[in-house]
């Protein structure tokens, strides 16, 4: 049994950014578990194709032995996943900053009732009132 | 060995986060876990990665400062949590359940862990035929610019959407900001000479890396948010909107217009094939570098609008 | 040429975006519009002769991206192309900026894309354009809108592409590929627990998406954001949740011995009948509409996972019929909400007096998802109850009386008379033909509904008559049944519209998605 520990680390990263999402309170916080999470995906990969060399290859004489040069292809896909993730981020910033000039907090609770009562009066009207 | 010491740093770095609750705080050490993330990286052979995560955790964490900064300077009763000791305690309590079912959960993970050995069977492949292929000592830009371009293609989509998004989203009359506007905040001096010094040589640096990216560590990404970096510390200096965002909202399109062109010219249709074979090797460079240039100035247009119109829209 | 269908729409968007502000570009948006679903429907046609494989670049095996059409996709394309057509002639007056049309251009983009590709990595990156798109889409309307519902929807959509990123990782690490047909033959001699994790990471993402049940309350609340464009909300019900459910396929595919079709085949029971009460409870049109997506999907998911082929097949037709008659639900609903200024199913009346059109339209699509026969709804519900044991047939018939039910409160609204007025006093025509023309395709699917089953997936498949007319009788029976008790027990009910408001919050998602992960992962691994 090949028992791959280093990808354990990534792994636990992932499960704190769950335990972190699950139990904080803040909507920055959230932010930045979200972001901590990919980097936790974004290390897996890295690890399952890890090499002492990175794959830019001066000497053509490297290429006898491949198992020292990293996997390329892995990180082409991550820089893809972290291009992508900044560009969501940026949005979801944007609009947590709309957010922000209206309520004027970044607490989850406090946000949530705030937005559930506008969105209860649009959609139930008076029905939900006895 | 040094690299579990690392990782070990990477996962306390981690846990900083969840047990502090000041916002500054959070952002520090989100600061230092990508910088310890993108050391990691390094030494598990992704330079490229590296830099990638540097820069854009650079941008991540001014984006959060200025958004924090106006949290502490708007509310005005915010009452700094201290934490004492039974007040800790008392916050254990409250968070042993889900700590219990997430270490649950990862017990369950390990538990069910396939132990199969990495599969080479692609890197062999990529490894021995690139350099035919596709030209350049880079791996990493070969799988990027040509053998996944189309992936590429939609990764510069969602950039252009985003900047989309975000101007449409923080609209605001420009009439106030955008024509040479100037901040009543001043900088500190020192702050301000370092960052002179500094500019040119990011300048050059962010060049540097969109034009030998197809040989060396990094490439359009990388320089992109490099150049861009530029305008944030030029932004620092003479705290000053003097750039048109329109324009570089067009310019920034035009420029993915004309990746897309381009990938269509020489991959999807395969135009290499037609040329001669002794002119193949410049083709490919041509192919490598001109991209390479187009998507470092397309993310420095995109980098540059987020910020600019991310400030903005802050200090109206 | 694959590569087109998807590199075309792009490069229109942008250029429509840089050139013009001008009234004909919308025109020159649509003609490019319809001519993708000609070309769709010789896609079609062209797939009953051969499938198709197209190698992106001059790399011609599994190291570059491969496009891949069999009928499956082409079928999907073909609809995506057909509704988006409609969507747009439905915009084409109103006064949406070239913003909205450019991310119009590009949703269509993404979705074409998430049909033909064949990579597992490009299927992440196509799946975080079009949630980026959406969820602007959704906040399009700059006025009155609240971001927060966006936000929240982007947030949970960035952590539980995670999951499935991370599955990925695994899957790349087993069989060293992207490529769905190579992980596939790889995967083959692979043991059930060893599959269990990768698999468990990726339904997460997939149910999520699907608006499985844990996950069952933000995402009809996101589609009817109240100030979100009409249109969205239709292409969004319609379209979007269908390219989930073509990737849950798609991946049940892949995984073989891993699938686990009796936890799904659970999870689809589950989604449908809370799906049906949930909707049965909503005072709100569109509400009602949004509710009824997540129990149709839970049908869809009984048929595609209960293992009779003639389920399958049903299935199947039902995700084409459900984007035509929630399609035409979501924009005839849009209109009447615009002319009466609400969206309370008890205040609106009389709509067959006021927009004739627009309500024949509403009411055959009615016909058609409660199952009435000759429509459209009737021929998948058949299919999908053909040869599945009786338990799984009793769960259908509940959900379609769940579905009755609430339609019942719906239809009132057809009816009587009353002096609301909104925005518009009538609908303009470019908005009530699209919902005309799906209304009449609603009616015709039904008629002609083997021969268009034989036309989008190649299968020849017979009615016998004697079962629909059983199935017709059960109609009427559940019709009776649904008018008590909706007369009896839902009219007026505050409880149930108390409940129906119930929603969770973003940490109780968060929860409930790494919750759904460990079930799926137990089920798969141990049992």
């Amino acid at each position: 049994m090949i028992f791959r520990y280093l990808e354990v680390f990534s792994i636990i990263m992932f499960f704190i950014c769950i335990f972190g999402l699950i139990t904080c309170n803040n909507i920055v916080k959230s932010i930045i578990f979200a972001l901590m999470m990919q980097t936790a995906v974004i290390m897996f990969w890295l690890t399952i194709g890890r090499g002492s060399i990175p794959p830019i290859i001066d000497n053509t004489a490297l290429l006898d032995n491949t198992s020292y040069i990293a996997d390329p292809l892995p990180q082409a896909l991550m820089l893809t996943a972290i291009i992508i993730g900044i560009s969501v981020t940026a949005v979801i910033i944007t609009m947590l900053n709309t957010l922000f000039r209206k309520h004027l907090m970044t607490d989850w609770k406090a946000m949530e009732k705030a937005e559930d009562e506008a969105f209860k009066e649009s959609l139930y009207g008076d029905h939900l009132k006895d | 060995m040094e690299i579990n010491a690392l990782f070990i740093l990477w996962i306390i770095s981690g846990l900083f986060i969840v047990f502090e609750s000041r916002l500054y705080r959070i952002i520090i050490y989100f600061g230092i876990f990508s910088l310890i993330s993108s050391v990691v990286y390094l030494f598990l052979g992704a330079p490229d990665v590296a830099m990638a995560e540097a820069g854009i955790s650079a941008f991540t964490t001014v984006f959060f400062i200025i958004f924090v900064g106006k949290y502490y300077g708007n509310q005005t009763n915010i009452t700094r949590e201290k934490i004492e000791i039974n007040q800790f305690f008392r916050k254990l309590k409250g968070i042993t359940l889900p700590f219990v079912f997430c270490a649950g959960l990862f017990a369950l993970y390990i538990y069910t862990m396939p132990d199969t050995a990495a599969s080479t069977y692609l890197k062999e492949w990529y490894l021995s035929n690139f350099i035919s292929d596709v030209g350049g000592k880079n791996a990493v830009t070969a799988i990027l610019l040509a053998y996944r371009v189309y992936d590429t293609l939609f990764e510069a989509l969602i950039l252009v959407v985003s900047v989309v998004a975000v101007v449409h989203m923080s609209h605001f009359s420009d009439s106030s900001v955008s024509d040479g506007h100037h901040s009543e905040i001043e900088n500190s001096g020192m702050a301000v000479f370092t960052l002179r010094i500094i500019c040119p040589i990011i300048v050059l640096f962010g060049g540097y890396l969109v034009v030998n990216g197809h040989i060396s560590a990094g490439g359009g990404f990388q320089g992109g948010l490099a150049v861009a970096t530029f305008f944030i510390c030029r932004y620092m200096v003479y705290n000053i909107y003097d750039i048109s965002v329109k324009r570089v909202m067009q310019l920034e399109e035009l420029i993915f217009l004309s990746i897309i062109l381009l990938s269509i010219i020489a991959v999807f249709l395969g135009a290499a094939a037609l040329l001669p074979t002794a002119y193949l090797p410049m083709f490919q460079r041509a192919y490598l570098i001109l991209m390479n240039v187009f998507i470092g100035l397309k993310v420095a247009c995109g980098f540059f609008i987020l910020f600019y119109r991310y400030i903005a829209f802050e200090r109206r | 040429m694959l590569t087109f269908f998807v590199i075309v729409p792009v490069l229109i968007a942008v250029l429509l975006y840089m050139l013009s502000t001008h009234k004909v570009a919308k025109f020159i948006a649509v003609f490019f519009q319809s001519a993708l679903a000609v070309f769709a429907f010789f896609l079609v046609l062209s797939i009953h002769s051969e499938e198709l494989t197209i190698f992106v670049g001059t790399y011609d095996d599994v190291m570059g991206i491969i496009l891949y059409a069999d009928a499956l996709a082409a079928a999907f394309v073909l609809l995506t192309t057909f509704i988006f057509l409609l969507v747009s002639i439905y915009t084409l007056n109103q006064k949406e900026s070239r913003t909205f049309w450019f991310l119009l251009f590009l949703l269509e983009a993404a979705l074409i894309g998430l049909f033909f590709t064949r990579d597992l990595f490009n299927v992440f990156v196509l799946a975080e354009v079009s949630t980026v798109v959406i969820a602007v889409l959704l906040m399009y309307d700059r006025g009155k809108r609240s971001m927060f519902f966006g936000m929240v929807f982007l947030m949970l959509s960035v952590i539980a592409m995670q999951f499935y990123l991370l599955g990925l990782g695994y899957v790349y690490m087993m069989t060293g590929a992207m490529d769905m047909a190579y992980v596939a033959e790889r995967i083959t001699n692979m043991t059930r627990s060893e599959l269990a994790l990768p698999y468990a990471l990726i339904m997460t993402t997939i149910g999520f998406k699907c608006a499985l049940v844990p996950f069952f309350s933000w995402t009809p609340k996101v589609r009817v954001y109240p100030q979100a464009p009409t249109a969205v909300m239709a292409i969004l019900s319609g379209l979007q949740i269908k390219s989930a459910i073509y990737l849950l396929l798609r991946f049940q595919g892949i995984f073989g011995v891993g699938a686990s079709s009796e936890l799904f085949l659970i999870i689809g029971i589950a989604a449908g009948l809370f799906g049906a009460f949930m909707a049965i409870c909503q005072t709100d049109i569109r509400m009602i509409l949004a509710y009824h997506t997540i129990s149709q999907v839970g049908l869809i998911i009984i048929g595609i996972n209960s293992g009779s082929y003639y389920s399958y097949i049903g299935g199947m037709y039902h995700i084409v019929s459900h984007a035509m008659f929630k399609t035409t639900l979501f924009l005839s609903a849009g209109i009447i909400v615009h002319s009466y200024g609400t969206g309370d199913a008890y205040k609106i009346r009389g709509v067959l007096k006021r927009m004739p059109l627009v309500a024949i339209g509403s009411i055959a699509a009615v016909l058609g998802i409660t199952g009435a026969p000759l429509f459209i709804g009737s021929i998948s519900k058949y299919f999908i109850a053909y040869d599945v044991p009786p338990l799984l047939n009793a769960a259908t018939i509940i959900i379609s009386l769940g579905t009755i039910i609430s339609f019942i409160k719906y239809s009132y609204i057809f009816f009587g008379d009353s002096d609301l007025v909104g925005d518009i006093p009538v609908a303009e025509r470019s908005r009530t033909i699209p919902t005309l023309i799906l209304g009449v395709i609603c009616l015709i699917g039904g008629v002609f509904g083997i021969w268009f089953i034989e036309f989008l997936f190649h299968t020849k498949v017979s009615i016998s008559l004697i079962g629909y007319i059983q199935k017709s009788l059960i109609f009427a029976a559940s019709v009776l049944a649904g008018l008590f008790i909706y007369k009896r027990f839902v009219k007026g009910n505050a409880f149930l519209v108390r409940f129906g408001a119930i929603n969770f919050g973003f940490k109780a998602v968060c929860f409930s998605m790494s919750a759904f992960f460990a079930v799926i992962l137990i089920t798969v691994a141990f049992l």
